[in-house]
């Protein structure tokens, strides 16, 4: 019976150079005349498998061993259609309506691959390609344009390549686990970027999330990626056994960040133009991306009074954002995908200034007022909010600053450029793994923060053990609105603003590091504030805040009716140069 | 500043890779290690070790070149916490210290040295030793001179550690740890006597060297050491050196006394308030010209010491110079602003007649030679004091 496993083993022995080998009980190769033990073993063999069958003859060859481990053929467009189809996943997971996936994601990216020409064309890009890459490989190509332009069913069927006898591949400069990475990347370069990157699968989801209606902002989508609820950082990790990720594919796969809310709005704006799509479904006041809905979510997570949200809609009239219209994106009228996070914030924003004023004094006195009239507890004093809040909001932050420290970024299965750099990454591995663990040990504590379970708000008020604070939202405004005329209006009668004409260059950015000193420190703390809920810049947000009051105070607005004299103003507003101004009755 | 971790740690936090542009990682990494310091400052080890369980992710810093700094910062960081974490055990130290030499190969001969260290520290010997007969043999590519310097030290410290596992077999003497003795003696002088060719400041080293080369009875090759080591002008000066010479002589009674002699007269220049000074003027008292005055002004460069002030053996040798009233005026004059008032006012005065009544006798019968003006105040509160315990006694 050893015959079979030693056969072809026709090394002499050592000690006394017969070849006459043997396997033992456990296993090792030993010499019949001397019973020399050496090191090598016999293969473990499939016990289901019958002995002298042609699998035994080719153990210790390794190549059957090897050829699992190269996998099959892939293209990078598949490994970004399998990701995509894990984030649906776990969005859907998270409460998302399975027709965001299966209606609108799905035909997203088909219409993304037909119009990057990658499939559903008669013009693929890459079948010429595809047979150039393969030295001395069978044709492909027939597989391959078979592939390009079969139409596929409705679920996300992954078509399939023939064969897989991955070949070694001799030119390391081609290196890459997939087929086409270098192609990819080259023309990734050239077009100026159609082609989807891990950036890129955020942006189609949030149009996508934007076209179901569904509540979820990009803000929100963005936080439950930071957290890991969505896969994106190391999505790679995901995809099938079969598919192996080498060499350039890194490029393509590795991320280091999480992008910002501004760089993903960007990319879903040049998808939208690429994509060439149609107006998108309504977002009427009775959608949840709507302000009108939208608002209460973070007038609540704010703990701000419900009372406030009729001011918030009042304002909205008034500056023409109500209509559907304008949170709706028509491609083809030149609107621009709205940010309905940063927008509702800003309008959040606006609205306190209206009411409480925000110049480092009305605020504060209302607050005293309230103080002073009040004993029951029922009247919303600005002052206890902040303090409330700062609070809140710096454990929150010292929170997330821990969480951040805490994260670990490596994947569990690297991806490496090179023979050499995986060698050399291998090592680190190793050693950094060896560290973790005997400090895991020492502190006994494991280093990934538990993912929280995921929710809307950021902080919780109420009476219980565990919030944040006690809930204000059923508080009143009291003496901080009164009765004019028979119209309810703020009491406080000023509301000040910055210079509001936008600047003249495109180049210009955000004036926002040069303002900030001069505004007053409630406001900036606002901005703060909303900021970190929407894990935005708080430059960001103020250059919404001037868009919003450009709205509120433009000529057209019917605020104007009011005797609010802009004429009157004493700013002198120049581009570029805000100035604070105060407008009085 | 001078210790190493606080620098590394400084340099790290002020990075100014902290752009705008910072990737998710490095803004993960920076703000551990922020954490990281901030606990170490506080002395919250706890805190420290949960974070620093964190950080080795740097190490896999895809953008290579700030990675050599890294390694060192988690080296020394590593450490310190292990220093200071109640938890911590040797295998700890151990792990660290072998993966961080493993690391890579500009740090791994210093991580050798300091690890044996530890290993000395806590008393495995044989161990420590181990780790420095490996770092010893260690070569990698193009020896810099900082490697040199290293290597160097190891060997000196693989010695030191042959002569402590001799000390400890010396101790336990019988015939079959005679051989293994003297092999250890055999290793550890090959090393010491090499690196005391170098200048440097190798007391410890010399001092074992010499104690086995007496007990081997090498008197020569002891006497060699310790006279280069003393005299050698490459080296810089260290007065423990001419005290071994000294001792050393002194031990084994050498008649040679020029040589002790000459030994306590580079000392007194190095160090004039040395406790063998005391020796010193002896030795210039006993020989066949007395040098009376060389000896008086040994003795009052010491007393310029506070050190000194109330030791009776210094004093008492004045008394009994003689003919020493040429040299008292030449030397005195130099002192005469700030010597009195070291030792001739009415505090002390009153306070060694309470406190130590024999050197109080002596000082006063000095007075008048030393300190003329004094004499009057300085006396009469000695013969005050005097009077009242004379008229107590009655």
């Amino acid at each position: 019976m050893d015959e079979e496993v030693t056969a072809w083993y026709t090394e002499p022995c050592a000690q006394c150079s017969a070849v006459a080998w043997g396997v033992s009980d456990e296993g090792r190769f030993y010499c019949r005349s001397c019973h020399n033990v050496i090191e090598r073993t016999r293969e473990v063999v499939d016990p289901t498998v019958t002995p002298g069958s042609s699998r035994i003859s080719t153990i210790g060859r390794g190549s059957r061993t090897k050829r699992s481990e190269r996998g099959r053929l892939w293209m990078v467009c598949e490994g970004f259609q399998f990701i995509l189809k894990n984030q649906a996943d776990a969005l859907l997971r998270l409460g998302v309506q399975t027709q965001f996936k299966d209606q609108v994601l799905c035909e997203l990216w088909r219409l993304y691959l037909q119009k990057s020409d990658q499939a559903f064309t008669h013009t693929p890009v890459w079948s010429s390609q595809f047979k150039l890459k393969r030295p001395g490989s069978d044709s492909e190509s027939g597989a391959a344009s078979t592939y390009m332009t079969s139409e596929t069913d409705g679920e996300m069927n992954l078509p399939s390549t023939a064969g897989s006898n991955a070949e070694s591949y001799s030119d390391w400069s081609v290196f890459s686990g997939s087929v086409d990475a270098t192609s990819y990347l080259s023309t990734q370069l050239k077009r100026g970027c159609g082609l989807m990157s891990m950036k890129k699968t955020l942006a189609l989801i949030h149009i996508a999330l934007t076209w179901s209606r569904e509540p979820l902002t990009l803000s929100d989508l963005l936080r439950l990626v930071k957290e890991g609820h969505v896969p994106y950082v190391n999505a790679h990790e995901e995809l099938p056994e079969e598919m192996k990720l080498e060499g350039k594919d890194s490029l393509i796969f590795r991320v280091e960040s999480v992008p910002s809310h501004r760089a993903v709005h960007q990319e879903a704006l040049k998808l939208i133009l690429l994509l060439k799509l149609p107006a998108f479904p309504p977002i009427s006041r009775q959608s949840l991306l709507h302000p009108a809905l939208l608002s209460l979510r973070y007038l609540t997570d704010a703990n701000l009074p419900d009372d406030l949200h009729p001011w918030l809609c009042r304002l909205m009239e008034h500056a023409d954002m109500a209509d559907q219209t304008l949170h709706t994106l028509d491609p083809s009228s030149h609107s621009v995908l709205p940010r309905y996070d940063v927008q509702t914030a800003a309008l959040v924003i606006v609205t306190m200034k209206l009411v409480f004023g925000l110049d480092d004094h009305t605020e504060w006195d209302l607050s005293n007022e309230a103080g002073d009239q009040d004993d029951s507890g029922s009247v919303f004093s600005l002052r206890r909010w902040f303090r409330l809040l700062q609070a809140a909001l710096i454990r929150a932050q010292d929170r997330r600053d821990r969480d951040l420290a805490r994260k670990q970024w490596r994947s569990k299965k690297p991806l490496h450029m090179n023979r050499k750099e995986k060698y050399v990454m291998t090592k680190k591995r190793r050693i950094a793994e060896q560290l973790q663990l005997c400090f895991e040990k020492l502190s006994s504590r494991p280093t990934a923060a538990e993912p929280g379970s995921p929710s809307s708000f950021r902080f919780y008020w109420g009476g219980e053990d565990g919030a944040d604070g006690p809930s204000m939202h059923h508080m009143k405004l009291g003496g901080a609105v009164t009765m004019k005329n028979d119209v309810l209006t703020p009491s406080n009668p000023t509301y000040w603003h910055p210079a509001l004409k936008p600047c003249i260059s495109r180049n210009c950015r955000s004036h926002y590091s040069e303002v900030e000193p001069t505004l007053p420190r409630t406001f900036i703390w606002l901005l703060k504030l909303f900021s970190f809920l929407l894990d935005v810049t708080p430059g960001y947000l103020y250059d919404e805040v001037l868009s919003v009051e450009r709205r509120v105070f433009s000529d057209k607005s019917p605020l104007r009716r009011k005797t609010r004299t802009r004429a009157q103003t004493r700013t002198r507003a120049r581009p570029g140069k805000p100035q604070r101004a105060r407008e009085t009755r | 500043s001078d210790d190493p971790l606080l620098s590394l740690l400084s340099s790290a936090t002020e990075d100014p890779n902290k752009s705008p542009k910072e990737t998710g990682f490095h803004q993960s990494t920076r703000t551990c290690l922020e954490r990281i310091r901030e606990a170490l400052l506080h002395h919250r080890w706890q805190e420290a070790s949960e974070y620093m369980a964190c950080y080795p992710q740097m190490l896999e810093d895809p953008t290579n070149g700030t990675a050599q700094h890294y390694k060192e910062l988690i080296w020394r960081l590593s450490t310190e916490i292990l220093h200071h974490h109640p938890n911590s055990k040797m295998e700890d130290y151990n792990n660290i210290y072998e993966r961080m030499k493993n690391s890579g190969v500009r740090h791994y001969l210093m991580i050798c040295l300091e690890h044996s260290f530890h290993l000395m520290l806590n008393g495995h010997i044989e161990d420590a030793k181990r780790q420095l007969s490996v770092a010893e043999s260690w070569r990698h590519g193009k020896e810099s001179a900082s490697q040199l310097q290293t290597t160097k030290l190891i060997q000196a410290y693989r010695s030191l550690l042959d002569y402590i596992i001799w000390c400890d077999k010396k101790s336990t003497l019988s015939d079959d740890h005679n051989q293994d003795m003297h092999n250890y003696f055999r290793q550890a002088s090959v090393n010491l006597k090499e690196i005391l060719r170098n200048p440097g400041v190798w007391d410890p080293f010399i001092l074992s060297y010499v104690e086995m080369l007496e007990f081997y009875e090498d008197h020569s090759q002891a006497l060699q050491i310790l006279n280069d080591y003393a005299y050698d002008s490459n080296f810089p000066p260290n007065p423990n050196a001419h005290v071994y010479l000294y001792q050393y002589l002194k031990r084994h009674d050498c008649p040679d006394k020029k040589m002790s002699k000459g030994a306590l007269k580079m000392l007194h220049l190095l160090v004039p308030s040395h406790e063998l000074m005391l020796e010193y003027s002896s030795f210039l008292l006993q020989s066949e010209k007395p040098d009376i005055q060389k000896a008086f002004g040994v003795i009052l460069e010491m007393l310029d010491f506070a050190c000194w002030r109330d030791n009776l053996d210094v004093w008492k040798i004045l008394p009994f110079l003689e003919d020493w009233k040429n040299a008292v005026s030449e030397l005195m004059a130099v002192r005469k602003d700030w010597w009195p008032a070291l030792h001739f006012t009415t505090f002390h005065a009153s306070r060694d007649s309470a406190e130590n009544p024999e050197l109080m006798e002596v000082k006063a019968s000095l007075t008048k030679i030393l300190c003329p003006g004094r004499t009057q105040r300085f006396i009469s509160q000695h013969f005050d004091k005097n009077k009242d315990m004379v008229l107590k006694k009655k």
